[in-house]
């Protein structure tokens, strides 16, 4: 390996979901911002807008299905060539509105497969180049849908709230070895999308939040959730925050500037 | 390639990959010769970094990080404890976790000399023997650092030290002014721009040279040496005065490799278990163990732990300071003094504190283990930022103290050991030099009881000259075994007062030419 990734700004950012809404925001902003971008995405039209948008050379988009490991390799060993992957931002989701009773046991998986799946799949294949070069950020977007489940998102829930464990999980076994491997959860908020709501943020809004958080690489971020632009800290007991006050420690959400 | 490597008949076989395996598979692939190297442990990612942590208690999650994946059991005194060891199983060994410290002993720790007679009557190889492959080793591991004013007999080909740290510069004014004799460490660091210092850790640069980067990395480099790593020798096969084969296993897989020459460097924890794991029908005391011996001896250093407080405000620990003005006193064998490389913090004190505990006897009262964290605290406002150091005691061979293997549980490492009255005896002698030595600093010694240094273990498998009470040749070939060597510490006959990994390295360097001889009948540059 011949001039390894020493910052994130030297490697590539992956984008997973790049061919619409927030994905494509926040490929456009990567790529705005000075960096390589290969955008992930299951229709190769959708891809080819957004690639139309950003200067030429800047993108490349790749047709991978998330939820295919197979797929997820092929893609990962053909970006090697190109470069080292330094970002990787785990947008792909799907929310299909659908009462648990309409729902089988494989058509659940299936949503399964790829909110969770993808997340792992892709940053499982991320991590090859990451642990190379010590250097990587990974942010999973989630959302708040696995706290109080609507009705009909039975899947969505459950899968996006594993993905904030799994960023949990991921640290755990790698915090300690890669503490430039850095991943955080990121909520990017209600977004006028196809997945959102009509009266939503605009996702070039909230995308510029997430492409701060993924292009801030600190230690101390491992591991951390934020929403739109703050930190969410982890709930403290009682006893702990009356602690933390008697001690002077009481900790402030960090916030995107 | 696991498959290859079964059916090749490999000029030499190096069991385990640490300070010893490494250098000597590399000094014998870079003489020609097909050498395979076989590790209990992983390879691990380039990029690693990670401390040697004794909370992280899952044995996956340890074999994952290069720890020791089980707790060792030893009963201390009498009392039996569980605990891990800070003790690696990696590529690169333990040495991927040390803090880089490669210092000569000194002519006492070897030879009989007039001012003090060796107690086991000095070792079977003399100081100006071992002399030119310490440096050697200083140059293949580029150790920098300042001559030892006390010490003649020291290295002078010492790459210069980065320039001294205002931290340190305060510690060693503060020394100076007692009329002590600071200089800065002999340490196994390239100098490179983006070095992070990874004492205790591992180096993700390269640039900590180690069993990894010293040792198996460069010897890959040669191509004519290969690799299997989770890989565990489980027994060595033969009959008569040669082994034929060994036995080992990966992933649920036996496995069977032949060599003309074996290297057994797997620890003196380690190698010492494998020869008697390998007790047969031919061997029935163990591999090469017609003098019993196979085991004995075992030696650790007994670390006394003290806290000094510097003078003005400064920021970030000690590393590179060490001492030997408490070397020797009189007659009494003490050891050299050195930073720790750790500030006193919380954590470091907790965890300390729980390593105490689980030696002690409350260790069975586990919910009392919490309350470690309040004399942390207390310990906390009154050491403040104060630098840790360390004066290694020389400890001494007794047969009783040994390491066993039990066949019921062949992956368990039993430890018995008892300190002796002589070994206390100097301890306490010991303890008031340094008192006295630190007089007018602020200072404080950590821990009342006897500290073993259970990475430091040495002597299971000692060398001398007679076959009755000596495991190992001059050369460290197994009396009894013809293509049996032996490179860890447990070739050590006696502890000495400094870190073993220079002594190990230096003593593989020297078999190694011992055995490019052998196999080559190329003349060794210095065969005797």
């Amino acid at each position: 390996m011949t001039n390894k990734a020493k910052k994130l700004t030297d490697g590539i950012a992956v984008v997973t979901g790049a061919g619409s809404g927030l994905g494509r925001a926040l490929a456009i902003g990567l790529a705005d911002s000075g960096m390589q971008v290969v955008g992930f995405g299951r229709r190769e039209n959708a891809l080819q807008e957004t690639c139309d948008l950003i200067a030429d050379g800047r993108f490349i988009p790749m047709v991978v299905d998330i939820a295919d490991g197979v797929s997820v390799r092929r893609a990962f060993s053909k970006i090697r060539k190109l470069g080292d992957v330094t970002i990787l931002i785990n947008n792909a989701g799907v929310f299909p509105r659908r009462d648990c009773l309409d729902e089988t046991a494989e058509s659940f998986m299936q949503t399964v497969a790829i909110n969770l799946g993808g997340t792992f799949a892709c940053s499982r294949a991320a991590l090859e180049t990451m642990t190379e070069t010590g250097v990587g950020r990974i942010i999973n977007v989630s959302s708040f849908a696995d706290i109080a489940p609507m009705p009909a998102a039975a899947a969505y829930s459950v899968s996006k709230g594993a993905g904030q464990i799994l960023t949990r999980a991921l640290v755990a076994d790698l915090g300690d070895r890669f503490p430039g491997i850095v991943i955080s959860t990121w909520m990017p908020g209600m977004l006028a999308t196809d997945m959102g709501i009509p009266d939503g943020l605009p996702p070039q809004v909230s995308a510029g939040w997430g492409i701060k958080l993924a292009l801030w690489h600190d230690p101390e971020l491992n591991g951390v959730v934020f929403e739109q632009d703050s930190e969410i800290l982890p709930p403290r007991s009682l006893k702990g925050r009356i602690k933390d006050k008697l001690l002077g420690r009481a900790r402030k959400p960090r916030r995107i500037s | 390639m696991v498959d290859n490597a079964s059916r090749k008949i490999w000029d030499v076989i190096v069991i385990g990959t640490g300070m010893g395996g490494g250098p000597i598979g590399r000094v014998l692939a870079q003489a020609g010769l097909s050498v395979l190297f076989l590790e209990k442990g992983p390879m691990g990612a380039p990029a690693e970094e990670q401390t040697l942590d004794s909370e992280v208690f899952d044995p996956v999650a340890r074999q994952v990080r290069g720890y020791w994946p089980k707790p060792i059991k030893a009963t201390i005194n009498g009392r039996m404890s569980e605990f891990f060891a800070p003790i690696g199983a990696a590529v690169g060994g333990s040495s991927v976790f040390y803090a880089a410290t490669l210092e000569r002993p000194e002519r006492r720790d070897i030879d009989s000399i007039n001012t003090m007679p060796h107690p086991t009557g000095g070792w079977p190889v003399s100081y100006d023997e071992f002399l030119p492959y310490f440096t050697k080793t200083e140059q293949m591991f580029y150790v920098h650092g300042q001559e030892d004013p006390l010490y003649q007999d020291g290295p002078s080909n010492l790459i210069q030290p980065p320039e001294t740290t205002p931290e340190d510069k305060a510690m060693k004014d503060g020394f100076k002014a007692k009329g002590l004799h600071p200089y800065h460490a002999h340490m196994a660091i390239k100098n490179m721009p983006e070095c992070m210092q990874c004492l205790g850790k591992k180096c993700p640069h390269g640039g900590k040279m180690d069993g990894r980067s010293a040792g198996v990395m460069p010897a890959l480099e040669t191509g004519n040496a290969e690799i299997i790593d989770m890989c565990e020798v489980t027994a060595l096969k033969g009959e008569a005065g040669s082994i034929s084969h060994i036995i080992a296993s990966r992933k649920g897989q036996t496995l069977t490799f032949r060599a003309r020459c074996y290297v057994l460097a797997a620890g003196a924890l380690s190698s010492p278990r494998l020869l008697l794991a390998s007790a047969s029908d031919e061997w029935p005391n163990g591999c090469a163990n017609s003098s019993g011996l196979v085991g004995k001896n075992l030696m650790f250093h007994l670390n006394e732990m003290f806290a000094v407080f510097p003078k003005s405000d400064s920021n970030g620990p000690s590393k590179a300071i060490a001492m030997r003005d408490l070397y020797n006193d009189n007659q009494d064998r003490h050891g050299m003094m050195q930073a720790m490389g750790i500030d006193a913090s919380y954590g470091e004190i907790v965890h300390y504190l729980n390593m105490m505990f689980d030696r002690s006897f409350l260790s069975r009262l586990k919910f009392l283990r919490q309350f470690t964290r309040i004399p942390a605290m207390i310990a906390i406002k009154i050491f403040g930022r104060a630098k840790i150091f360390v004066g290694l005691l020389e400890d001494l061979p007794y047969k009783e103290n040994r390491v066993e293997f039990n066949a019921d549980k062949p992956d368990e490492i039993q430890v018995h050991y008892r300190f002796t009255p002589e070994l206390l005896q100097r301890r306490r002698s010991f303890r008031k030099r340094i008192k006295k030595a630190m007089r007018g600093q602020r200072s404080a010694f950590i821990g009342f009881q006897p500290e073993l240094n259970f990475g430091h273990a040495c002597g299971t498998v000692c060398f001398g000259s007679d076959p009755s009470s000596s495991v190992l040749d001059r050369n460290c070939r197994a009396h009894d075994v013809d293509n049996l060597y032996v490179v860890d510490s447990s070739f050590m006959p006696t502890s000495m007062g400094v870190n073993p990994s220079l002594m190990i390295a230096a003593n593989a360097l020297r078999v190694g030419d011992h055995i490019i001889v052998d196999l080559t009948g190329k003349e060794g540059q210095d065969r005797d």
